[in-house]
């Protein structure tokens, strides 16, 4: 295969907009099937959509959510999380 | 496997962005090539409306929920559904250096070699222009318009590089008496053409394997020549040859009808074209903007030359339009 053509100064910027472009893609994909699911749901009697959307009392997944944040962020702290080479 | 929503949810999100793309990214890229020097070329604009054009291509037909595996997982059914159109193909068709050396449009495979190529470009042909589903009469039927309007019907139309039959279907509804032969290289192009023609019950329309640099018809056995988006694939003695195969087929006083791109004078359109051009994998639409085509067809027979812009939809060539759109040109004239 060829080399895919180039835009940017640096090739780096050319493919890691195709990640981003990807992860978009797959966020409206699964944002279009959430919705769907939500329709049929309600639909049936089996969700309430108003209770659903509506700001809930207490902050229900503040400890998945650090959970999620901690993952995320790990990487920039730039630490080896193993004992290997300088 | 890609479900049908995905797909459906995937390529709708990659229309909603080309859409901003000619509606929004377009007339800004506009604004600042006006007021730029020569460097515009390094415009961190410029260079995202460049991949932009490029890669949503890419992930329309080679993506997670592109065209090409899409179609590939439904194969079977797909093929079976063609069985028995009625359409000439050859045993051993001779493919032009030109036709297999790219794969046009990013389509992998090109538009001739897979059987399941023909479904592939006609879902894929319905976002090429994302505003075109906004207006009310599509391209071709301005097109049969064109060519048929003020004129007695022809009794025998020559549809060049008809594709799946987009280009074609327009003229054997408007003119079902006429006898409409219909030409392409691309075998499952040409048997998805015929089996929608035989399904809307068009009898006297044929399609044929056959290369429009040499068609094998009679001379002088057409009224009426047309082609679509073909001269700009071809090499520019194909385009020589292709016109002078018309002039061939044509009676005396019979027309040609070539609809194609052929930007003007503006240098940030011929920037924008030429870059598309070679963004899409189609390499040759920089030499046909270059060539003297109301010369060379003068050369070859013909009278009464126009080479005018084509509206293609509602408004798009007025003053002030600013959204992205091919550079449409009609290119007609009669033979001698």
């Amino acid at each position: 295969m060829k080399p895919e053509q180039t835009f940017f100064e640096d090739p780096a910027l050319d493919r890691a907009f195709g990640v981003l472009m990807a992860l978009a893609q797959e966020v409206w994909v699964l944002r279009d099937r959430v919705k769907a699911m939500e329709e049929q749901l309600a639909e049936r009697g089996v969700l309430d959509p108003k209770k659903l959307s509506e700001e809930p009392a207490t902050d229900e997944r503040a400890a998945e959510r650090e959970a999620f944040v901690a993952h995320l962020m790990q990487s920039l702290a730039g630490e080896q999380q193993s004992k290997g080479l300088p | 496997m890609i479900d049908g929503r995905s797909f459906a949810a995937g390529q709708a999100f990659l229309l909603s962005v080309k859409t901003h793309w000619t509606r929004a990214i377009y007339p800004a890229v506009r604004a600042e090539y006006d007021k730029s020097n020569d460097l515009f070329q390094k415009n961190t604009l410029y260079r995202y409306f460049c991949w932009l054009e490029r890669h949503l291509q890419r992930f329309k037909y080679s993506g997670r929920y592109g065209l090409q595996p899409y179609h590939a997982q439904q194969r079977e059914q797909l093929e079976k559904t063609l069985e028995g159109a009625p359409v000439e193909l050859q045993a051993d068709p001779e493919y032009p250096d030109y036709y297999t050396a790219i794969d046009i449009h990013q389509h992998p495979g090109g538009v001739w070699s897979d059987p399941i190529a023909g479904f592939v470009y006609e879902r894929g042909a319905r976002s090429t222009t994302p505003l075109a589903g906004m207006r009310h009469k599509d391209l071709h039927e301005r097109l049969t318009a064109a060519a048929l309007g003020g004129r007695p019907a022809p009794a025998r139309i020559l549809d060049m590089a008809c594709g799946f039959g987009k280009s074609t279907r327009p003229f054997y509804e408007a003119l079902p008496g006429a006898e409409v032969e219909a030409i392409d290289l691309s075998a499952p192009c040409l048997r998805l053409a015929a089996r929608d023609a035989q399904r809307a019950g068009a009898g006297r329309v044929r399609f044929r394997q056959r290369d429009a640099t040499h068609t094998g018809y009679p001379e002088a056995s057409f009224d009426l020549v047309t082609s679509t988006m073909l001269l700009h694939e071809l090499p520019p003695k194909a385009v020589e040859r292709t016109l002078a195969e018309t002039a061939r087929v044509l009676k005396p006083g019979g027309r040609m009808v070539h609809l194609d791109f052929l930007p003007g004078p503006d240098p940030f359109d011929k920037l924008v074209h030429f870059g598309h051009s070679r963004r899409n994998n189609e390499p040759f639409m920089e030499p046909l903007a270059r060539t003297d085509l109301a010369a060379l067809l003068g050369r070859l027979g013909f009278r009464d030359v126009e080479i005018r812009p084509f509206e293609e939809a509602d408004g798009t060539l007025a003053p002030g339009y600013r959204y992205w759109r091919f550079p449409w040109a009609l290119i007609s004239a009669e033979r001698w």
